[in-house]
């Protein structure tokens, strides 16, 4: 009966922390299967290393179960440790989860492994306790049952990162055949690679520049925002396979480490590369701006010698890969420079003359070698894809499309998904979605676009700019001031993390009754479905990460 | 990768055609003015069965004196998919168990392809469906072209000048032979021609100055087409061939020839055997003595006719003219040409390495130009259509 009862406390025990594993496969996969940002992530969450019920659960039962350890045929002490256990490891409601758990293949082997691993784990210390402690007394053996299931269900994220390392060399053997397949596909296919990397903007260049490139080839580019190893190879495997009429592979390539363009070049080696920006995006990766500048530099330097570089030249770490002068074409971009200034400095596109309205931007776009131009004219909005549009002319032109061609197909453009993208609902509220990834540039120009709406409420919803590094205060601060100028009303979501966003809107005359701090996006979806009205418009800036 | 590598053409020849060894002859043509060192060239040979073949072997011509060339080493089956991921051949698609089909991208398909089933739009629906850039008319011009009936209404329309014509379809005839007699003698006086509506190369064309020979023309018309023309015969006139190259109203018109069968008739061995070369060296006149302001009215006649049947490619555009009365006619537009009318433009200072390569530019062009269009518009009625139900649907307009 008893032994009965001990295994039925171990299996509750190992089911509660197989519950837990699963609960936090979704953030190790948010963190990209990195262990050391894992575990200090969940390190850094008290609530979640050392959750307060499960503990005190445990020790109301110890302490109950001792209380009635007087009777020692009852089983009483061992039903209490069944129902404390139960207690224990039910799982917590979760607060607001953005991104589900991705059941992939490899999440699920790893899963399993984590599972298996847990089992063994608890079967070998609880025979481990028994054969060297010789508990011969119920109590004992109940109190280190109950104690062993507690460390293994603490230790749930822990058991998560060795299922992991165990299962590294399978993982890597598969992500060796992965790569080897994809890089079959592509030399079969056999299109030309265009390879776009840069702090920001690579998402929305390269959906403009597949659009463009459509008006006269066949251009594939990578979905959403795939732009690590796995995601392109991902890509090629599951899209690539049987597309033989692709003519452009367009490589959207991130760079979390040094080293790792390299590694993507490796597999999709470009024929053109094209540099967005450089800027202070995941600098507390990187350390310093140089860093990463030398990060995005080498994609310019896997390109062949006859390839071409095309270069925004406007960001001055930028300038420097094309003082570099490899490879034989450098082609640069400008919106900041005159043409007399910009014709000095051996530029080749430019645009001026910019606006922007409610209806999209436009701009004169001039190629000073031949002093062709055009006016472009879009429905994408925010004054930052000036310098997108005009490294996707660059490259279009270059490729034989015509200019005239290139400013028709422009105007068909829409904006990558939640980059601006606006959209009025059933209400009539104007709902601005820049959700994505917000940047110190991009910021601007979306605050420039709220405040375009001369009419009504004005709302900004954001939970400000992270991973900036020692910048970060300093770019929140300036994201603070903007918003006072622009926005009419305010809801910060997060209070530590938005505290500098605060006190800069603070120093300004902003009306403080209407700037508000809440912990979810959606109470502050809750806000603005109750508060505003027709004609009022929303600016979602950012949307963090299920870590934040 | 467009500018780095050759550029792969697949020429197409043969196919389910009463032209099929015409076409095998143009097809080798073609695929020997390519030069080899810019294009990779895939020969397709569609057999008389309408069955696919594709291999080295089928780029010869002495090849197809052997009747087992289909048994040969290197010659596979193949089909042109029309999934436009696949953007060419699908080769060996029925590959078992200890071989696999392979796809083989295309650039540029080719069609050399005379008559019925490549020279009708027919073919070229394939090539639209499979999203490549492809040699010639597009769909509707060459469904267009090739009937001779629609080809007359279009271009009177567009004020070129065309004979009068009566047809008839077969249905009708087999009913009512004698009202159709009746009707054709109340409009014209003999002698007549009767010809297939769809028909190229003088097959199934007939001469009648009695009424006799015109039933009997009629009936052999009726076996090779549906719907039969009948007009009138110039017998005080000479014929005069004009071939036109271009795409999207840019358009160049080639020296003019006058054919010098006209005596009685064309017969189909005379058109393309003589000689034992094709057309090549059928005996002719080049340039057509007719004088300039004829020739330059015919050039400029070829020009507007192949832009009102939205012809793209390259085309030979044949009239009867009547040089003493100063009267032309435009008789038909073939735009699969046999020997692709290499031998008229020879005079314009065009080889036939030239104009390959010039049809392979005007159709990735004329491809681009339609990519210029959007094809996926993405709207939300799918969302919408599953909020609201497909019985919602209609408000969603």
């Amino acid at each position: 009966m008893s032994e009965l009862l001990l295994a039925l406390l171990a299996g509750i025990w190992l089911l509660g922390a197989w519950m837990r594993i699963y609960r936090q496969a979704r953030f190790y996969q948010i963190e990209e299967y990195m262990s050391g940002r894992y575990t200090r992530w969940v390190l850094a969450q008290r609530g979640r290393s050392l959750p307060a019920r499960p503990i005190t659960a445990w020790f109301l039962g110890l302490a109950a179960g001792g209380m009635l350890a007087e009777a020692p045929a009852s089983p009483a002490p061992q039903v209490i440790a069944l129902i404390a256990a139960a207690v224990a490891v039910y799982p917590p409601r979760e607060i607001e989860v953005k991104k589900s758990l991705a059941a992939t293949p490899r999440m699920q082997r790893l899963l399993a492994g984590a599972c298996l691993f847990s089992a063994l784990v608890f079967v070998a210390l609880l025979n481990a306790i028994r054969a060297f402690a010789l508990l011969d007394s119920n109590l004992l053996n109940l109190v280190a049952t109950s104690l062993t299931g507690l460390a293994l269900f603490l230790l749930a994220p822990l058991l998560l990162v060795a299922g992991n390392l165990i299962l590294q060399p399978l993982e890597s053997l598969l992500r060796r055949r992965y790569l080897r397949r994809a890089a079959a596909i592509l030399e079969r296919v056999n299109p030309k690679v265009i390879g776009i990397t840069g702090s920001y903007g690579k998402t929305t260049t390269k959906v403009f520049l597949r659009e463009i490139l459509n008006a006269r080839f066949h251009a594939y580019a990578t979905p959403k925002s795939y732009n690590t190893l796995m995601g392109i190879s991902l890509a090629i495997n599951r899209d690539l396979i049987d597309d033989y009429r692709s003519e452009y592979f367009i490589s959207e390539m991130g760079a979390y480490v040094e080293g790792e363009i390299d590694r993507i070049c490796q597999l999709t080696p470009p024929d053109i590369a094209i540099v967005t920006e450089v800027g202070p995006q995941h600098l507390e990766r990187f350390g310093t701006l140089d860093n990463v500048k030398e990060a995005k530099y080498e994609i310019v330097k896997n390109l062949p010698p006859d390839g071409a570089a095309v270069l925004n030249w406007d960001n001055p770490y930028i300038r420097d890969m094309a003082a570099a002068g490899y490879p034989d074409i450098i082609l640069t971009v400008s919106r900041e420079l005159s043409a007399d200034v910009a014709r000095a400095q051996g530029v080749a596109w430019i645009a001026r003359d910019v606006r922007e309205t409610l209806d999209g931007i436009s701009f004169v776009v001039t190629r000073l070698a031949t002093g062709e131009e055009t006016r472009i004219q879009t429905g994408i909005l925010g004054e930052h894809n000036v310098t997108n549009l005009l490294l996707c002319i660059a490259v279009a032109h270059h490729e034989g499309i015509a200019l005239r061609d290139i400013a028709l197909r422009i105007r068909s453009l829409k904006p990558a998904e939640s980059r601006l993208a606006q959209d009025k609902t059933a209400a009539g509220i104007t709902i601005i979605n820049d959700g994505y990834s917000a940047n110190p540039k991009g910021v601007v120009s979306a605050l420039k676009v709220l405040g375009l709406h001369e009419h009504g409420a004005r709302l900004l919803v954001t939970p400000g700019m992270i991973e900036l590094g020692d910048l970060q205060d300093e770019e929140n601060r300036k994201l603070g001031l903007l918003a006072a100028q622009y926005a009419t009303d305010i809801i910060l979501i997060g209070k530590e993390q938005t505290q500098p966003i605060a006190r800069a809107i603070q120093s300004t005359s902003f009306d403080l009754s209407r700037l508000q701090v809440v912990e979810t996006l959606s109470e502050s979806i809750d806000w603005y479905q109750q508060h505003l009205k027709a004609g009022d418009a929303v600016l979602f800036l950012n949307d963090l990460p299920d870590t934040y | 990768m467009s500018s780095r590598r050759r550029k792969v053409v697949a020429v197409i020849f043969g196919g389910r055609s009463v032209e099929h060894d015409v076409s095998i002859v143009t097809g080798q043509q073609i695929m020997e003015a390519f030069p080899a060192q810019r294009y990779d060239i895939i020969p397709v040979y569609i057999a008389r069965d309408g069955r696919w073949f594709t291999g080295d072997a089928l780029a010869k011509l002495d090849s197809f004196k052997d009747e087992n060339i289909l048994q040969r080493a290197g010659v596979k089956a193949c089909l042109l998919s029309p999934d436009a991921r696949h953007h060419g051949l699908i080769v060996d698609p029925l590959a078992g168990r200890f071989s696999r089909s392979d796809v083989r991208r295309i650039d540029v398909a080719f069609p050399a392809l005379h008559g019925s089933h490549g020279e009708d739009g027919s073919i070229q629906g394939l090539f639209e469906l499979a999203d490549i850039p492809y040699v010639g008319c597009a769909t509707l011009g060459s469904a267009l072209t090739n009937d001779k009936i629609l080809t007359k209404t279009v271009l009177r329309q567009a004020g070129i000048p065309v004979l009068d014509d009566f047809w008839v379809a077969r249905e009708r005839w087999l009913e009512q032979p004698e009202s159709v007699i009746g009707e054709i003698l109340s409009m014209f006086d003999f002698p007549l021609f009767i010809k297939p509506a769809t028909l190229g190369s003088s097959i199934g064309i007939g001469r009648a100055d009695t009424e006799a020979l015109l039933r009997a023309s009629i009936d052999i018309a009726a076996n090779f087409d549906r719907r039969i023309l009948i007009e009138p015969a110039i017998t005080d006139g000479i014929e005069v061939n004009c071939s036109v190259i271009g795409f999207g109203g840019r358009y160049e018109a080639s020296t003019l020839e006058q054919p010098l069968s006209w005596d009685d008739f064309l017969s189909y061995e005379d058109k393309y055997l003589r000689g034992g070369e094709g057309m090549k060296s059928a005996e002719r006149l080049l340039p057509a003595p007719i004088g300039d302001d004829l020739t330059a009215r015919i050039k400029e006649t070829s020009l507007a006719a192949f832009q009102a049947v939205d012809g793209r490619g390259i085309a030979r555009i044949d009239y009867l003219v009547r040089p003493d009365k100063n009267e032309l006619y435009l008789n038909e537009i073939n735009t699969m040409p046999g020997s692709l009318a290499f031998y008229l433009w020879r005079e314009d200072a065009y080889t036939s390495e030239d104009l390959v390569q010039k049809l392979v530019q005007l159709a990735i062009d004329a491809h681009a130009e339609k990519r210029r269009t959007l094809y996926d518009y993405q709207t939300k009625l799918l969302d919408l259509a599953s909020q609201r139900g497909l019985k919602g649907g209609k408000s969603l307009k």
